[in-house]
Formats: C-alpha cells, sequence, structure tokens
C-alpha cells in the first residue's frame, strides 16, 4: 500500500542507478557501432571518412577471425566441460560425511581469488616453463622430454590454467545446491531399494540441473571475455594459435591502432555474448518469480 | 534422523579431501613457499621443499626495486573506492525496489543485469578514447569509475536479495510503537541490513581487486593496480621467480583471506540470488 509520495521518493531512490547504468551502455556502444563504419586509424591521422561494411567485411573474411572463434569455442566449452565435471565430484565428495571438512573445502575455494595475472604467471613459469618448471622437473625425473606447454599445446595449456581458476566456482556453487537437497527424500529412496548410482541419477543430477545451468551460463559470460591469461602467457600466439575474439579485438585496437577495425570486431562479440546472455536472463529472471 | 556413517569411512573420505584439497591449492602453497628462497633454490632440481635458508630478501627486493607499495595503495584505493561509490549509489536504489516495489521492479532488475552481460572488449575502443580524451588514462579516478559502473549491477542485485528478506511488518511495529522516522531507520532497519551490506562490499572488494580487463588497458606506470604490475612479470629478466612469487604471495594475500570469510556470500552474489 505504497502511496504515490513513496512512489515518488522510490523513483528518485532508482533514477540515479538507472542513469548511469544507461548512460555507461548507450554511450560507448553508439561510439563503438559509428566507429564500426568509419575508416578510422590512430597511427593515420587525418579523415575518418565513412567506409560503410568495410570494416565488418575485414574482420569477418580475416583467417585470425575464424580462428579465434574456434579458439573461443574450444576455450569455453572446453573449461566447462572440466569445471562442471569436476566440480560436481568434488562437490559430492566434500558433501559426505568427514572431519575438518571447512578445512578441505577452504584449499579447493582458494584459486577463486586468486588474481588472473598471478595465477597465469604462476603457471606459466614456475610449473609450465620446460626448462625450469616443476613440470619439467617431474619429467626429467621420471626419464621424459621436457615439454613445452605453452609452446606446444597453448590453448590446451590456458584451459588448464584457467580451469584451475573457475573449478572452485562451480563447486561452491554446485556444493550449495547439493546441501539444500532434501535428505529425507534420498532415505525414501534407499528404503525402496534405490542404489547409489540410481539415487544420484535421478534425485541429485535433477536437483542440481538449475544451478549446473546458472554456473554454465556465468561461467559462459566470463569465458567468453578471458584475455589477462593470454596476455601474460602467450600473447595469443605462436600465431593465432590461443587467441580468442577478445584478444583479437584488444590486438586490431589497441596494438595495431584500428578503431574501426576493433570497433567492428566489438560489435561482433556484444552480438555474440547477447545471444547467451538471453538464456541467462530466463534462468535467473524465472527465479525471481519464486 | 542422520544415516550412520562408520569411522572408517568418515577417515576415508577425509583422506580423499585431504588430497585433493592439497592438489588444488598446491600452486598457491608453493607460491608462497618459493618466495621465502632464494633465487637458486627456486629453480633448483630437485625442487627443494622446506630445507633451504628461508629469507625475506625477495619481499624486500620487491619493496625497493618497483614502487611495489604504490601498486598495492593503487589496488586498495581502485577496490575499496569503486565499492564504496557503487554502494552509495546503489543503497537507495535497492532499498526502493525491495520496499516500495512497482510494477516495473522486475523489469528494470533484470535490465540492470543485463547490461552486465555487455563483453567489456565490445565498448574497449569508445571507452579508451573517451579516457585519453578526458585526461583519465592511466588515472585512479577513471579505474574507480569505470569498476563502479561495473560492478553496480552486482552491488543492487545483493542488496536487493538482502533487502528483500527484512519483514516489512518490523517496520509498521515499530511505527506503531510511536517511533520515528529517524529511530525507525537507526534502530530497526540499519541493524538488520548492516550484515548483508557487509558481505556486499566484501565480495565487491574481492571482485574488483582481481579485475584484470580495464586495470590491464586503461592504466600504464602511475595508476597500475597489482593486476598491472604483477603483469609486467611476464617479460622477465635474469632470475627472478622467487621475487614473482613474493610479488604474488602479497597480491593475493588479503584477498585469500577476505574471500575465505565470504564463501557463502559468494555464491549468493555471484549468482544473482538464483542459488542460495
Amino acid at each position: 500500500m505504497a502511496t504515490t509520495h513513496a512512489r515518488a521518493a522510490a523513483r528518485l531512490m532508482i533514477s540515479p542507478s538507472v542513469i548511469l547504468l544507461l548512460g555507461w551502455m548507450l554511450i560507448p556502444l553508439c561510439m563503438t557501432l559509428y566507429f564500426s563504419v568509419l575508416r578510422y586509424n590512430l597511427l593515420m591521422p587525418g579523415d575518418t571518412p565513412f567506409a560503410g561494411i568495410e570494416n565488418y567485411q575485414y574482420f569477418l573474411t580475416d583467417p585470425a577471425f575464424t580462428t579465434a572463434l574456434i579458439n573461443t569455442l574450444v576455450l569455453v566449452v572446453g573449461v566447462l566441460v572440466v569445471t562442471i565435471v569436476g566440480g560436481t565430484l568434488l562437490a559430492l565428495l566434500l558433501d559426505q560425511p568427514m572431519w575438518a571438512s571447512g578445512i578441505w573445502r577452504i584449499l579447493v575455494i582458494a584459486p577463486f581469488f586468486v588474481m588472473p595475472t598471478v595465477s597465469a604467471l604462476v603457471w606459466k613459469n614456475m610449473f609450465m616453463n620446460p626448462v625450469n618448471g616443476l613440470f619439467a622437473h617431474l619429467f626429467k625425473a621420471l626419464g621424459l622430454a621436457p615439454f613445452d606447454f605453452l609452446a606446444q599445446a597453448p590453448l590446451l595449456s590456458i584451459i588448464g590454467i584457467v580451469s584451475w581458476q573457475w573449478l572452485p566456482f562451480a563447486t561452491l556453487i554446485l556444493l550449495t545446491a547439493m546441501q539444500s537437497l532434501d535428505s529425507e527424500q534420498i532415505e525414501a529412496a534407499e528404503m525402496d531399494g534405490a542404489g547409489a548410482l540410481s539415487r544420484f541419477r535421478y534425485i541429485t543430477i535433477p536437483h542440481l540441473g538449475r544451478a549446473a545451468t546458472v554456473v554454465i551460463l556465468i561461467e559462459t559470460i566470463f569465458l567468453l571475455s578471458v584475455f589477462a591469461e593470454i596476455l601474460v602467457t602467450t600473447n595469443g600466439g605462436p600465431g593465432n594459435a590461443s587467441t580468442n575474439l577478445t584478444y583479437l579485438i584488444y590486438a586490431e585496437s589497441l596494438l595495431r591502432f584500428d578503431v574501426g577495425v576493433g570497433s567492428a570486431g566489438g560489435v561482433v562479440a556484444i552480438i555474440l555474448a547477447n545471444i547467451v546472455a538471453i538464456f541467462l536472463m530466463r534462468a535467473i529472471g524465472k527465479n525471481l518469480d519464486a | 534422523m542422520a544415516r550412520a556413517v562408520t569411522p572408517q569411512r568418515k577417515a576415508l573420505n577425509t583422506a580423499i579431501a585431504a588430497i585433493v584439497g592439497a592438489l588444488i591449492f598446491f600452486p598457491i602453497f608453493w607460491t608462497v613457499l618459493t618466495s621465502f628462497k632464494t633465487e637458486a633454490q627456486a629453480i633448483a632440481d630437485p625442487p627443494v621443499w622446506f630445507a633451504f635458508d628461508w629469507t625475506l630478501e625477495n619481499y624486500t627486493a620487491v619493496n625497493q626495486r618497483s614502487d611495489y607499495l604504490l601498486h598495492f595503495w593503487n589496488s586498495v584505493v581502485i577496490s575499496v573506492g569503486s565499492t564504496l561509490l557503487g554502494l552509495v549509489i546503489a543503497v537507495p536504489a535497492a532499498w526502493a525496489m525491495a520496499f516500495v516495489p512497482g510494477r516495473r521492479t522486475k523489469d528494470i532488475l533484470m535490465w540492470m543485469l543485463s547490461t552486465k552481460m555487455l563483453p567489456s572488449v565490445g565498448v574497449l575502443v569508445p571507452i579508451y578514447l573517451l579516457f585519453r580524451q578526458l585526461g583519465l588514462l592511466d588515472t585512479r579516478t577513471g579505474l574507480v569509475i569505470v569498476l563502479t559502473l561495473i560492478n553496480l549491477p552486482i552491488i543492487i542485485w545483493m542488496l536487493y536479495t538482502y533487502f528483500r528478506e527484512i519483514p516489512g511488518e518490523i517496520l509498521e511495529a515499530a511505527r506503531m510503537d510511536g517511533a520515528n522516522l529517524r529511530e525507525e531507520v537507526v534502530h530497526v532497519l540499519l541493524p538488520m541490513a548492516v550484515p548483508g551490506m557487509a558481505s556486499t562490499v566484501l565480495l565487491n572488494i574481492i571482485l574488483a581487486w582481481n579485475e584484470a580487463f580495464w586495470t590491464l588497458n586503461l592504466t600504464a606506470a602511475k595508476a597500475a593496480p597489482l593486476t598491472a604490475f604483477i603483469a609486467s612479470y611476464s617479460s622477465p629478466e635474469g632470475l627472478f621467480y622467487a621475487k614473482l612469487s613474493a610479488a604474488s604471495t602479497m597480491a593475493i594475500a588479503p584477498i585469500l583471506i577476505m574471500g575465505w570469510f565470504s564463501q557463502k556470500q559468494l555464491v549468493r552474489g555471484l549468482t544473482f540470488g538464483a542459488v542460495k
């Protein structure tokens, strides 16, 4: 029974946030769209003539775009598979009765709080370095030839690093969902003679479904934008072997200073992210009604 | 009724969890350990575990060499500054939406969330050029502004889910008992709102501290926070593992500790209340 007066006050309280976010969204978005149809390179001062769809044509037909698109997909799907499967197993494990469970949970969650540049550099130098890394020492001790992870399997190595960072997130959310599972339901199934596997298949998995959807969608949003890990480990290389869409656009805009092509790439990235976002919003919006 | 668990089963679970936990935590442990070694010991093969000359020289070296404290301070200013600024803007909005919900409240919330889905790289060029024009490149002010706007939707959402749990009847009861508006806010609302606000602040400091797209692209030497400073170790000269470890340890320690305290809120904040 809010009065008109209260409504007006509420509107006044909400408006700063709305105006700021609207500005933050619309102004850069319009500028990106505008730049994307100009021939505009910061290295070539002078006119910025209208270029139509030239930049889009250039960006989309550049072989690097196809590579980057595939790399982006491989990176996102690879990390999702590792974190969802690993996260489910870890959550199952941590949900079991045990001593000092809080301590083990803390150890598992810790990587999430490590800033991306630190975790990328620690993995790159102290583990994956072909001469001085721990893996190199281990391989040598086992009589194997040293393996230069970031040169020979750059994308796979980055998937490994990023998975390490995101495994805690998936674990934590799946564990939270698992702990809200009604134990009476499980006991009832047990009494009815359901084995451990079918209990997991028919009770736990459906219950985790929604949490897993949220994990997948949120991780996808972040994983589409993986940047720092690539910048400090491989710089997108060798060649374009570990360049994703975000890194490609960064390279066009801030390394080659091509504002036009970089902006066209930005528009493409926004469209791709929006496709994911629509699904995410549905999942979260449903919950808002509840 | 809890199901009976044999001590053996419990011991086995504990052992597996300890091993898995140790493996996942190992890179962090190894970084901290290496930070106390000399550079020669840091790359020794076979690796040295505990029997080395523990030294603090890397911490001294890092602090002297590269204005480490300046970058640390930049991180503090940027993460705390953007969180507090965000809070000032978000509290009224979340408050109004939680206590005076209108027909459009849900739409507004969903729209705010949708701004978070805009990939940063999509607006990299205009933000970079705007900042260059306005002289905000490589300034702490510039980063505070960007990070505030980036995290504003999360702050509003988290506060909203917390505020919504405060029962409105309590306010009415207080009013009936003759409390005036000031008393209502100070004695009834604030005590109930403070825990949620604290969690929100904690999570957002963590997110801002670790943000590594805008901090890398919009700063150079002056305003670079630790994310960008650590990135400068990617083109090393000479032996640097122990120093890298020391710099990394100092960069992650405060946030690791805060993170461990905010585990529960983390789930809620990062899933926009979809999982509690």
